[in-house]
């Protein structure tokens, strides 16, 4: 692992993100009406089982969501911005894509880790191809899941015929957007 | 015990992280406090949240039919059906897989499993809700289902006519 060499060009950005946005009045106003939507077809009572219940999951995932963010806030100190751009950044080729996806089959964790891990990675200078690759590499062929879900419920034959038509998808979707970033560039 | 052993892994990787910054650059760490305090204010509320609405939803959903449902159809009918289903069926891939298991039992071919699987994995509506969404943007989601939407099918059509 590197070190950043320049001190003042600190890798990654802290990009201050509005505390509430479209996306999060989007989910509130869903939470609101499926909510309202339980209370009136299932009961007061089903509903405050599911909201103690989803609550409480919230609350037994923090320390994993904690740990997932410090490592994705340490990551651009411990390797440089050039090395994490030569890597996963925008002209990073096919070879970035592939690493992404890699890194997104390989790394153990759920949706609370993938997600602030790709988005420390994508502000330390991987482009948003790679992001996407990184996503599509774990929902598709991420081991854990796989090796200890998948195997578990399905025949092996079937999993690794999945697995095996799944391979080439997230750098397919890496180029595709890229591509697709690229002539929308163009257009500007 | 899958999220203890996780959390475990985790927080190993983490303090092995700080521990090498704090050996080698150990002016960063108030930079990393920093940002690990931001982007958890700017994760908590919209994961709370997401969770909440995603299992409210998932209660409306009529999960026990779907198995039944794509079990029992077949062809290209079965294909588009379980790709549908599979975007819809909410909850870890404890239920998706078990879900899928049953269908085989019920009846359901490869190709229609096929699709189910790779739609709850590429276009998952509640994983969407509850975390992609809220934490990537509507842009990163959009983009990504977009491309994505035409996987479930094509490796579903693909087994149809190889098997």
């Amino acid at each position: 692992m590197h070190m950043a060499q320049d001190p003042h060009t600190p890798p990654g950005s802290s990009t201050p993100r509005k505390l509430i946005d479209g996306s999060f009045l989007f989910i509130i106003a869903l939470a609101v009406a499926s909510g309202l939507a339980v209370w009136l077809q299932k009961g007061p009572e089903r509903f405050q089982e599911l909201l103690t219940r989803d609550l409480g999951l919230a609350a037994v995932l923090m320390p994993k969501i904690l740990a997932g963010v410090l490592i994705a806030s340490a990551l651009p100190f411990l390797m440089s911005r050039e090395r994490i751009l030569a890597l996963v950044g925008p002209d990073s080729g096919l070879r970035g894509l592939a690493i992404a996806t890699a890194a997104g089959a390989i790394i153990p964790g759920g949706p609370s880790v993938t997600y602030p891990l790709t988005i420390g990675l994508m502000a330390a200078g991987a482009d948003l191809g790679a992001g996407v690759a990184l996503i599509s590499g774990w929902v598709l062929l991420g081991l854990n899941r796989t090796l200890i879900w998948e195997l578990t419920f399905l025949p092996p034959e079937f999993v690794a015929a999945r697995v095996g038509m799944s391979l080439a998808a997230p750098v397919l979707f890496g180029l595709a957007v890229r591509h697709f970033m690229a002539r929308r560039g163009e257009r500007q | 015990m899958n999220i203890l052993i996780g959390t475990l892994l985790l927080w190993a990787l983490a303090l092995f992280t700080l521990a090498h910054l704090r050996r080698h650059a150990p002016d960063r760490l108030p930079v990393v406090w920093a940002r690990t305090k931001s982007t958890m204010t700017f994760m908590v509320p919209r994961i709370v949240v997401g969770l909440v609405g995603a299992g409210f939803m998932a209660e409306l959903l009529p999960v026990g039919r779907i198995e039944q449902i794509f079990g029992e159809s077949s062809g290209l009918t079965g294909v588009g059906l379980a790709s549908i289903f599979g975007a819809l069926t909410p909850g870890g891939p404890f239920v998706a897989f078990a879900i899928g298991a049953a269908a085989l039992k019920a009846g359901a071919g490869w190709a229609a499993l096929m699709a189910y699987v790779t739609a709850w994995s590429v276009v998952n509506l509640n994983r969407s809700i509850a975390y992609e969404l809220p934490l990537m943007g509507r842009q990163f989601l959009l983009l990504r289902s977009f491309i994505s939407l035409p996987l479930p099918l094509v490796l579903g059509v693909v087994l149809l006519l190889l098997v």
